[in-house]
């Protein structure tokens, strides 16, 4: 029994490895010009908050959000996206998000701990969810 | 009859020699527009599909450093640091590195005496000037893009490049040194297929040529996109690995 179960999790734990695996090499021609080794692309997770800034720019886009915490509390964060173009082929406009949107981001955490990341998915105002690049579909 | 005879002679000779002349004169293929870099894809026509050099035939004294770097790269890589770059500062990629960046596409202007190549990323110009000879090594000054002239043979566009500055990040990231050659080959392997098969010779860091084959597909009514690096927030802090300016507001 023990090592039926042993054995699940082995599996299990393989599979979740050649999907990260995967992962890794997919996203790997989203970013020209640096990367992605600063950002933990094991790990994902979920703000919501309002956005403070939409800098549609080059080398990359990037969204300012103030997450709100639990006890209403602001936490604020620097997520970096693709350029535009790479968005754009993933249905972004330079409008999608504006001051002043709410907005749900999940991201890829900057390793060191501080409070950036690297968008995975974004849902905009209007319910749509877009992905960071043809390469990062969800 | 001795007329019918004449003039089907005639006729035949002026059609061979019509022949010959179109087999001489070819007219090149049009390669104006936009192409995407194809990676080929499962299932797909292995013909069609870029190809890789081989191991780099890098001399003795150039070797050494250059897998030191690898190496020293890869550690970092492990510990979660990227080391610094041209290209993460926004440095553009040169020739002939920009002709396969990411995702990016290429633009091809083609007319009777320049093609022009214009690569998305970081909005980098080429200019292949059809009309004039090579001009000497040490009459060309250093550059990224060096200075390319190409002629047709046949169906294909053949490319010489000189001129290439040696801080400009090569294939893989080898070194190069001034004296570096590169001829590309552009031609068509299919309909809407493109391929850019690169040979890189340098006497005085390679042994031998690399060469591999870049592909790409025609892309049509694609608009290519601006790509002004004035956003730049990665930067390089004082152990030469690549951060992340944060904002906080």
């Amino acid at each position: 029994m023990r090592i039926n179960v042993l054995r699940a999790f082995l599996v299990a734990w393989r599979r979740a490895a050649m999907v990260t695996a995967a992962a890794l090499v997919a996203i790997a021609p989203a970013l020209a010009h640096h990367s992605f080794t600063m950002f933990d692309m094991t790990k994902r997770i979920t703000l919501v908050g309002t956005v403070t800034a939409f800098e549609w720019s080059n080398p990359h886009a990037y969204i300012e959000i103030d997450e709100v915490g639990e006890a209403g509390e602001l936490k604020h964060w620097s997520i970096e996206l693709g350029s535009p173009s790479i968005l754009m082929s993933s249905g972004w406009k330079f409008s999608s998000l504006k001051k002043g949107d709410k907005t749900t981001l999940v991201i890829n955490p900057l390793k060191s701990g501080q409070a950036g990341g690297f968008l995975y998915t974004a849902t905009l105002p209007d319910g749509r969810i877009l992905s960071n690049g043809p390469m990062r579909q969800p | 009859m001795s007329n019918i005879v004449l003039s089907v002679t005639i006729a035949l000779g002026g059609a061979f020699s019509v022949a010959a002349l179109a087999q001489s004169q070819v007219k090149p293929p049009d390669l104006t527009g936009v192409w995407a870099v194809y990676r080929g894809a499962r299932g797909g026509d292995p013909k069609l599909a870029p190809t890789e050099a081989g191991p780099l035939a890098l001399k003795p004294e150039y070797a050494k450093p250059y897998e030191a770097r690898r190496a020293v790269e890869a550690e970092a890589n492990k510990r979660g640091e990227q080391l610094a770059n041209s290209s993460a500062l926004c440095i553009p990629y040169g020739v002939p590195t920009m002709m396969s960046v990411a995702i990016y596409p290429v633009e091809i202007i083609q007319t009777p005496r320049q093609v022009t190549i214009i690569s998305e990323a970081f909005s980098e110009v080429r200019r292949v000037y059809l009309d004039r000879p090579q001009e000497k090594l040490e009459d060309v000054p250093p550059g990224y893009y060096g200075r390319s002239v190409g002629h047709w043979e046949g169906d294909t566009l053949v490319v010489d490049t000189i001129g290439i500055k040696t801080s400009v990040s090569g294939y893989r990231g080898m070194p190069h040194s001034e004296q570096m050659r590169i001829t590309e080959h552009l031609r068509l392997v299919a309909p809407d297929y493109l391929h850019d098969q690169v040979t890189i010779v340098d006497p005085v860091v390679l042994d031998k040529p690399v060469v591999y084959t870049l592909a790409y597909k025609r892309t049509p009514g694609y608009e290519m996109v601006e790509f002004v690096c004035d956003n730049n927030r990665e930067f390089v802090d004082e152990k030469g690995v690549v951060r992340m300016r944060l904002k906080d507001h």
